[in-house]
């Protein structure tokens, strides 16, 4: 019923822009796209604001300094805001709006695996199919379920997890603790860490925390109870702090008589405090990297950029995320200014093809996407609890 | 067998521990079903606001160095301003929310709790904080941990169970012994007959949700001082759950509040350490299921009788 009345409207709509595209005075105006979009969506406040804040300001910082470039030919690009708050069904809400509006180009996001497989198919049937760059989505679903729409500037599960696992055998651990999140992402993860130990002939007990769980008495008894000498805990992060400092409490001290290797949002050196030093000498690693940690004039002029535009404590608070957003947006703003302009329109299937198609100049230097949308070489970083900060110890190229 | 009874001791401290939170909550649930034959489905959420006024109190003792105080005394104002202020919320709410519809439709003020309920929860994540807010507990009080054979619990546990037990003491006596307890008793039992007998029954109803809302305030600060992080969701899950203890005990019995938040703690605590960890949370709900389908009244409840 509605159908037809949307093509109306679009072909309208095509009409109108037509017809001033014909009249705007030639040469590069006829380049000049008239209206340029994209979303920036992740959790941005909820019980995972915690990474989702610092990627939204890196994002905005992303469009400004594209703009201030030149935007699409001259064209300002206008970023919109989506706060799904970790939660499929607001995400698809949001996504609505977008998919009905042809001059929104692409989604940098989202960032929660759970959330991007409850989107995906959506934005996958949408017409014309809507692309997303994620910052931080790992699950290996993510990109596996043979869609075009799906990219990510990070490494996957399936390389994390054996890299985790790898680690904390190098390491030396004789007996792991594995604790996931409930969550399609935290689970997924841990999976593939049980497997390489299972395989390796590693002793583990399987557990999992809930989201927002602050007492993990029961869990800490357990965890004695089995004799472990590392705990391994995929989480997006919340849950962290309550459970190192209660396990301090309980006589389980990380870097004495017990280990602790915690994955992406655990990559937060807000965690020491809140754990009010309980997390010093923890162990995280991160599928993407941390601009204030790798070398490269481009990575080190971002960190100088981001406190300048947010305050000089902001990188300390932007989460596991602020350098990987950064680059998820410039991979898609490139695509879509190497799109060609028709009639002052840049069409989203012309930007899909060129996010495949193309390499892109990022704060982490070169980027190239897989035929699946999975970035070529992504690396996994190994970060350790020192002082207030992570500071990188080790990289594992994925 | 070993395994069971080598961990049964810590299990059930642990148990005991998060049971007397629930029981504190489950106590403001029961006194305002008691007297209101309403669910305070806000009641969750006082309980986050006293513990983020808490925190709040905390940070300014602490990080902004005001430490010319010396820690027991910013405790001390921890638990007043959190008691009192979560006390004056749950009277304004009363006020506000459920006096306009005390003779309305029995479902319109169980409709205004829960939006009274998604309010207070949108409001802190607004205008306090969308992440989890530290207390900074170690500051505060000390990091003393106690050893019995194998059995290990903070300080911070044992002021948890302590004082929650404490206070549960103190309401019933309260409700029990003093002139203001028999006007409770008598509102409870018919709100009618006791203006007659000139009782204020506005007045009753007021008191008794402050005592209710203050010993949610409580339970957020001694909550905040365990386990060190407060956050705008808290009062959620942890007021579904009060409301299982307080409907296992009998809804409405003050003294069946109190067994069935222990009783709770405790099993969520065993089916979490010998079952899994994953039942925890649907156990409850089962544990809920069950009393109402087998004994509706509760452990300790007598229909529709003797109630608060």
């Amino acid at each position: 019923m509605a159908q037809p009345r949307i093509l109306v409207l679009i072909a309208m709509a095509g009409v109108g822009l037509a017809a001033c595209g014909g009249t705007s005075t030639g040469g590069a105006a006829a380049n000049k796209p008239d209206k340029v979009q994209i979303a920036a969506e992740g959790p941005f406040t909820g019980d995972e604001a915690s990474i989702g804040a610092g990627a939204l300001q890196a994002i905005q910082l992303a469009v400004k300094d594209f703009n201030k470039a030149g935007g699409v030919n001259g064209t300002q690009v206008t970023l919109l805001v989506w706060d799904d708050q970790h939660s499929a069904q607001v995400a698809q809400t949001l996504q609505a709006q977008g998919i009905s509006d042809p001059t929104v180009l692409g989604i940098v996001g989202p960032m929660n695996s759970g959330v991007v497989l409850g989107s995906v198919q959506g934005l996958q049937s949408a017409t014309p199919p809507l692309p997303f760059v994620s910052e931080s989505a790992s699950n290996v679903k993510v990109t596996d379920s043979g869609n075009s729409v799906a990219h990510r500037v990070n490494a996957r599960d399936d390389a994390q997890g054996p890299a985790d696992a790898k680690f904390m055998i190098d390491q030396g651990a004789k007996k792991v603790y594995v604790m996931d999140a409930k969550s399609d992402y935290s689970t997924g993860l841990a999976d593939q860490t049980q497997a390489y130990l299972a395989s390796h002939n590693i002793p583990y007990q399987r557990d999992q925390a809930k989201a927002g769980q602050k007492d993990f008495s029961t869990t800490i008894t357990k965890i004695k109870a089995f004799g472990a000498d590392w705990v391994y805990f995929a989480d997006e992060g919340p849950e962290a702090a309550p459970f190192v400092s209660q396990m301090k409490q309980s006589g389980l001290t990380i870097g004495q008589n017990i280990q602790f290797l915690g994955t992406d949002g655990e990559e937060d050196s807000s965690i020491i405090t809140t754990s009010q030093g309980a997390y010093d000498g923890a162990y995280a690693t991160n599928i993407t990297a941390d601009p204030a940690g790798v070398s490269g004039s481009a990575a080190a002029a971002y960190v100088t950029a981001f406190k300048a535009e947010y305050g000089p404590d902001s990188v300390s608070k932007a989460g596991p995320f602020y350098g990987s957003a950064y680059e998820a947006a410039q991979a898609l703003l490139q695509a879509i200014k190497n799109s060609p302009v028709n009639n002052g329109k840049i069409s989203r299937a012309d930007v899909i093809s060129h996010l495949a198609s193309d390499t892109f100049t990022t704060i982490f230097g070169s980027v190239k996407f897989d035929a699946k949308g999975d970035v070529t070489g992504g690396g996994i970083y190994v970060y350790k609890a020192t002082g207030s900060s992570m500071v990188v110890v080790k990289q594992v190229s994925g | 067998m070993d395994y069971f009874l080598q961990n049964f001791p810590q299990q059930l401290v642990n148990g005991l521990e998060a049971g007397s939170l629930y029981a504190l909550i489950a106590l403001g649930y029961t006194l305002i079903y008691g007297i209101l034959e309403m669910l305070n489905f806000a009641h969750g959420d006082v309980y986050m606001v006293g513990a983020f006024l808490a925190a709040g109190v905390a940070g300014v003792f602490v990080h902004n160095e005001v430490a010319a105080v010396p820690a027991g005394l910013a405790v001390a104002l921890m638990m007043v301003l959190a008691m009192g202020g979560a006390g004056l919320l749950g009277v304004g709410i009363e006020r506000v929310a459920y006096r306009p519809l005390r003779n309305a439709n029995r479902l319109a003020p169980l409709i205004t709790a829960i939006g009274v309920s998604l309010f207070l929860e949108s409001a802190v994540q607004v205008w306090v904080s969308p992440a989890p807010v530290l207390v900074p507990s170690n500051a505060l009080v000390p990091q003393t941990v106690f050893h019995l054979g194998n059995v290990v619990t903070p300080l911070t546990g044992v002021m948890l169970f302590v004082v929650a037990v404490a206070l549960m003491v103190a309401l019933d006596a309260f409700v029990f012994r003093t002139r203001f307890g028999s006007a409770m008793r008598a509102t409870a039992q018919d709100r009618e007959a006791a203006t007659f007998m000139g009782i204020d029954v506005d007045r009753v109803i007021m008191v008794t949700f402050f005592l209710a809302s203050a010993l949610a305030g409580m339970g957020g600060v001694l909550f905040g001082l365990r386990y060190a992080s407060v956050d705008f969701f808290m009062g959620y899950l942890l007021g579904i759950k009060a409301f299982t203890a307080a409907v296992i005990g009998g809804i409405g019995n003050i003294r069946g509040a109190m067994v069935g938040g222990l009783l709770l703690g405790v099993l969520e605590s065993l089916v979490g350490g010998f079952i899994s960890s994953q039942f925890q949370d649907s156990f409850v709900f089962l544990a809920l299921i069950t009393v109402l389908l087998i004994r509706p009244q509760g452990l300790f409840g007598q229909p529709l009788a003797d109630r608060a």
